[in-house]
């Protein structure tokens, strides 16, 4: 099962235009570990076309990429009040 | 909107609403903010909730009044490899009594509940807020601003707002980066299922629950897995050190999966359907990982002071969050009589974290984060007490060997007589 898939149960209330994840690609760019790609739990960061490419749409609000990005590519606020992921279950 | 509040709790979750609720009990005006549209939305956890004395204290019937699945009678662990799996499994008469000693909750019900209570007892929570920084006068905190609302006043907060604090690291209490090695990354699957195939299948009846843990199916990362049941659901996820996962090639959602597939695994979760994917980190770094606790006009409760008990035998957060909370209000409800919000005002929380259980316990599983470092754990020896347990069992017409031969053959080769001896000396000294 894909992470679309996983995800299509998982409730979110996009904050459009506002991303609370930024990520500076001229860092990612000189970047050869890569740990983004394998450690966020949603794949909001793939590799597509030799670059690394984020969408912060599906983020879980985890926090993992802050962590493990130590090139300080990743600016990691929370989303607005009431924004962001809405677990049910959690 | 009310700005000045006699105490502030940044995040509403086991830690805050706790505190919340002690410091309205005793009188004071306390603001509660959260960052979701309601306590609780933006948590998750594996899913089992120890039992919590220092709850018992404010509710003596906790169980009858808390929003629980079921209460854990049976625990077990079980050894994976890719096709065999060995388990222990203890099942208590006195787990499945009052007190109970654990339970499987859901956040977003179990949260809200906690912090209604807050406000029941007089709390103002304040939802759909974010904290964006901390107010300061001549080196105190006495305050917090809130993204698109402004500032709110109080002459001491407390940061209870989970294992990234912002609000702890604003004040200077803790570092601004993360070290990989002292966390882990959680993601969980909730499956549906019928009530009855969980009885049916786990062994259950009434409300009473299974929590398995399990190691060996991380293809190699350090972690475990996990399966518990709610009343009518599944939580089953997998928990890796993201130091070790951000070296390996394998995502977290391929591990799931692969554990999902595992045979004995896709056995006790056939049928269930998922509702919710998530994923959250845990601060495992245990005793040498908690920040300063008291800062002047601040303290530092729950996963935000890294509060975690992650042995590998023991899986604690929630209940020293609580218990964390419970004392630093105390140590606010104190600070309001003396009038000192200073650092050595606040440092009453401190004193009573020292005599509790929460630091004592951390104190003395120092060791076991290091010892949890060890790929052997999550991979050889596994395999090793499968194959032994294998070896055992196996009739094959020739002659039996002695358990100590069938042993010694199987760890000199998979772990080596040093590393075994080593081993245990370094978990007998963690644990």
């Amino acid at each position: 099962m894909s992470v679309n898939d996983k995800l299509l149960k998982t409730r979110f209330l996009v904050d459009s235009g506002t991303p609370h994840i930024k990520v500076d690609h001229s860092v990612c760019a000189e970047c050869r570990d890569e740990p983004c790609l394998v450690i966020c739990p949603v794949e909001c960061y793939k590799k597509e076309q030799q670059k690394v490419t984020f969408s912060w749409e599906n983020c879980v609000e985890c926090g993992s990429c802050r962590v493990v990005c130590s090139k300080g590519a990743v600016s990691w606020d929370y989303p607005r009040g009431g924004f962001g992921v809405c677990f049910r279950f959690g | 909107m009310k700005t000045n509040f006699q105490a502030i709790v940044v995040g509403a979750g086991p830690a805050g609403a706790s505190a919340a609720l002690i410091m309205a009990r005793a009188g004071l005006d306390v603001a509660l903010v959260e960052r979701g549209t309601f306590p609780g939305e933006k948590n998750m956890f594996g899913g089992v909730l120890h039992r919590i004395p220092a709850l018992e204290e404010v509710f003596p019937d906790f169980w009858e009044r808390a929003p629980l699945e079921r209460h854990i009678i049976k625990k077990g662990v079980t050894f994976v490899t890719e096709g065999s799996s060995f388990s222990t499994v203890i099942e208590a008469g006195s787990f499945d009594r009052p007190p109970f000693n654990g339970y499987t909750i859901f956040r977003p019900r179990f949260d809200a509940w906690l912090a209604g209570e807050a406000v029941k007892a007089g709390a103002t929570l304040i939802a759909r807020s974010t904290v964006d920084d901390v107010v300061t006068r001549n080196g105190g905190v006495v305050g917090v601003s809130v993204l698109d609302r402004g500032v709110l006043n109080a002459p001491v907060v407390i940061a209870a707002d989970g294992v990234l604090s912002f609000t702890a690291m604003k004040a200077g209490l803790r570092r601004q980066t993360f070290d990989p090695a002292q966390m882990a990354v959680g993601v969980k699957a909730l499956l549906d299922l019928p009530k009855g195939v969980i009885d049916e299948r786990f062994g259950l009846v009434r409300n009473q629950g299974f929590a398995n843990e399990f190691v060996g199916c991380t293809s190699g990362v350090r972690g475990g897995a996990f399966l518990y049941t709610n009343y009518d659901s599944l939580s089953v996820g997998l928990v890796f050190h993201l130091a070790s996962l951000r070296t390996s090639s394998k995502t977290p959602y391929d591990l799931l999966n692969a554990f999902l597939e595992q045979p004995q695994v896709a056995k006790m979760v056939r049928g269930g359907r998922l509702q919710e994917y998530s994923a959250h980190l845990i601060p495992e770094g245990g005793y040498d990982m908690i920040p300063e606790l008291v800062g002047s006009g601040i303290l530092v409760a729950g996963d935000a002071a890294a509060l975690c008990n992650a042995t590998g035998v023991h899986l604690e957060g929630i209940n020293l969050a609580v218990r964390s909370g419970v004392l630093a209000g105390q140590a606010v409800i104190a600070a309001h009589q003396s009038g000192d919000f200073s650092r050595q005002g606040l440092a009453t929380y401190r004193r009573l974290m020292e005599e509790s259980h929460v630091l004592k316990d951390l104190r003395k599983c120092r060791l076991a984060p290091h010892m949890l470092h060890n790929d052997r754990i999550y991979n050889d020896y596994p395999e090793l007490v499968c194959g032994l347990m294998e070896d055992i069992y196996r009739i094959d017409g020739g002659p039996k060997e002695t358990l100590t031969q069938l042993f010694l053959k199987r760890a000199r080769k998979k772990i080596g007589v040093k590393n075994l001896v080593a081993d245990a000396f370094s978990a007998w000294r963690a644990l």
